[in-house]
């Protein structure tokens, strides 16, 4: 039994790791999007743009740096 | 990535403490500490270099206040210059080669701020400071803004928001270091000596970013809590 549940919090470790990447891909994904977009109207915002982009990427980052988070402490169980 | 735990007794109380980030936490403190004193020795009307690198480092902090709060910015300068250069030079001291000072326990010396201890202190911090400055400049509107059914919803969701906001940044600056060092490790395990350069190299960026949003984020808390909805 103890066997048991060491294995699902594994799995559950590898589940959480998993949903929470698919999450923060998009997010980074639409925030370089909304760069590119901003850049090839107005190429002199580059600079000023690329700033707030990295604090954007930065933040949906961190979300799933939450699963990472969960999944190691899953992963001491 | 083990603490070197060493557990004293108050009052019949168990405490833990992590010595290995207390130690790594006062040599960042000291850097910061030497960095200030020395750049605002004999100060001139013509700078050296190094006071003109300081003064250039308080621009950018005054700077940004006046962009995100509009009165009263400057007072807040002390909290958010402090926090930012103790966090980039924690973050950064997670790239230096401590890990060959071997500690009892197996315990590695790395950033004080893989340590969630350390972040969540500052996070509370922030939340303690913000929650003070609100009720400064506000009062009693600072909690509940008006009598109505909108208004005690959205005193709930702000009452929520308090316990959120310090979890969220105790969190991020947490994870981000410490998913760096698993990597980093985990990279020299794979590949050592060509993979893992690249990837201090983006733990450097990821070091100024982290310090960025956690300053940025009290400079947004600070002034949401101090200025009148309009």
């Amino acid at each position: 039994m103890e066997q048991t549940i060491s294995q699902m919090a594994h799995l559950g470790a590898g589940i959480a790791i998993g949903f929470g990447a698919v999450g923060a891909g998009l997010g980074i994904g639409f925030a370089t999007k909304g760069l590119m977009d901003a850049v090839s109207r107005q190429p002199e915002v580059a600079g000023k743009a690329f700033g707030f982009f990295l604090l954007g990427a930065a933040l949906s980052e961190a979300c799933a740096l939450y699963a990472f988070v969960i999944a190691f402490l899953l992963l001491g169980k | 990535m083990e603490h070197w735990i060493y557990t004293v007794s108050i009052g019949g109380h168990n405490v833990s403490l992590n010595l290995d980030t207390i130690f790594t936490m006062w040599f960042a403190m000291f850097v910061v500490i030497v960095f200030a004193i020395i750049s605002t020795r004999n100060l001139s009307l013509f700078p050296n270099k190094l006071q003109a690198a300081a003064e250039s480092i308080m621009q950018f902090f005054y700077g940004t206040l006046n962009t995100m709060i509009e009165t009263e910015n400057k007072k807040h300068v002390p909290l958010v210059a402090s926090l930012f250069l103790f966090i980039i030079t924690a973050n950064l001291m997670g790239q230096l080669p401590l890990r060959i000072i071997h500690l009892k326990n197996g315990a590695e010396l790395a950033s004080p701020t893989n340590d969630i201890n350390l972040t969540s202190a500052m996070a509370i911090i922030v939340l303690i400071y913000y929650v003070f400055a609100g009720i400064k400049s506000k009062g009693g509107k600072f909690f509940i803004h008006e009598f109505s059914f909108t208004g005690i919803v959205m005193a709930l969701v702000e009452l929520l928001e308090m316990f959120t906001r310090p979890l969220s940044l105790a969190i991020r600056l947490f994870a981000n270091i410490f998913a760096g060092e698993i990597l980093v490790s985990i990279t020299l395990g794979a590949m050592a000596y060509f993979l893992p350069l690249p990837v201090m190299l983006f733990e450097i960026l990821v070091a100024f970013i982290q310090a960025t949003v956690f300053m940025m984020l009290t400079i947004a808390y600070i002034g949401s809590a101090v200025q009148e909805e309009h």
